[in-house]
């Protein structure tokens, strides 16, 4: 009988099953809050994740209004429900020189998730994955490492082992 | 989509949001997370100003709407009403002109079209 060596796999947590490397911007071109988030939302729509990039972006800046979104340590996590979103997504943009974010330290924001769902009733699964993230990037040298991994594969894996 | 409607949408998204901040329990797990929710007055003056710019008949229909329905402004895909996945007679497609505003004649939510 063959003997199976490879330990059953865990579950994956809702935020790798969201990490698509579709969505995922290796360097962003613009470097200010409101560039970032059109750049972004221009790459929604481009996979029609936005039905309509103007609407999804202004719910965004809406957002930001009620509070920046920019955690500090170099980590941004915009995010909103929108009519104009077709289905939950993450889409994960780097930036290598860092963008002006407004975010609480003052500090340049380098890897930005952008979280966006429809309007459904109650979404737990938005605020989990929320919450997945903070988990996935509080350590510094995981975030260095997301940041100079050559591809969406290595980035991926990176945030699952935070996450096991 | 004409634009009596996108300012209805937009208004939609917005309440939606105001509704999660004022929910204690959500906004709770989000300051938590670190995400200060300190703007909320400022969303509501935007709400109003939004508003003011919106057809007083369809955001009375709205407003009355939203105490029935979390969405009440829904897309169409293929004939279906997003809403309550109910399929459209095809004389209401037809019959649209750009200005007009349809409606579901199941449900009765604000339908939008791409
Ligand atoms: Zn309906």
């Amino acid at each position: 009988m063959p003997t199976v060596s490879a330990a059953p796999r865990r579950s994956e947590t809702h935020l790798e099953l969201h990490l698509r490397p579709s969505l995922f911007i290796p360097e962003l071109r613009t470097r200010k809050k409101s560039s970032v988030l059109e750049e972004m939302v221009a790459h929604l729509a481009e996979h029609r994740i936005a039905r309509q990039a103007q609407a999804v972006l202004e719910v965004l800046r809406q957002r930001e209004a009620l509070g920046s979104t920019g955690l500090g340590k170099g980590i941004a996590v915009p995010h909103a429900r929108s009519t104009m979103v077709t289905e939950r997504a993450v889409l994960l943009a780097r930036s290598t020189k860092g963008v002006e974010f407004d975010s609480i330290d003052g500090n340049p924001v380098h890897l930005c998730f952008l979280i966006v769902a429809p309007p459904v009733d109650r979404d737990p699964i938005y605020l989990q994955m929320l919450a997945e993230i903070v988990k996935a990037v509080r350590l510094a040298p995981v975030r260095k490492k997301i940041l100079e991994a050559a591809d969406f594969a290595s980035i991926r894996s990176l945030i699952g082992a935070q996450l096991a | 989509m004409n634009t009596k409607l996108q300012a209805l949408v937009a208004l939609q998204d917005l309440d939606l949001m105001i509704r999660e901040a004022k929910d204690p329990e959500q906004a709770t797990r989000e300051e938590e997370l670190g995400f200060p929710l300190s703007g909320v007055d400022k969303l509501e003056r935007t709400r109003d100003r939004l508003a003011k710019q919106i057809d007083e008949q369809l955001l009375q229909r709205y407003e009355r709407m939203s105490r029935r329905f979390t969405r009440v402004v829904v897309p169409v895909e293929g004939r279906v009403c997003l809403g309550c996945f109910m399929g459209l007679p095809t004389a209401t497609r037809r019959n649209i002109d750009p200005g007009t505003v349809e409606h579901c004649e199941n449900c009765g939510r604000i339908l939008y079209r791409l």
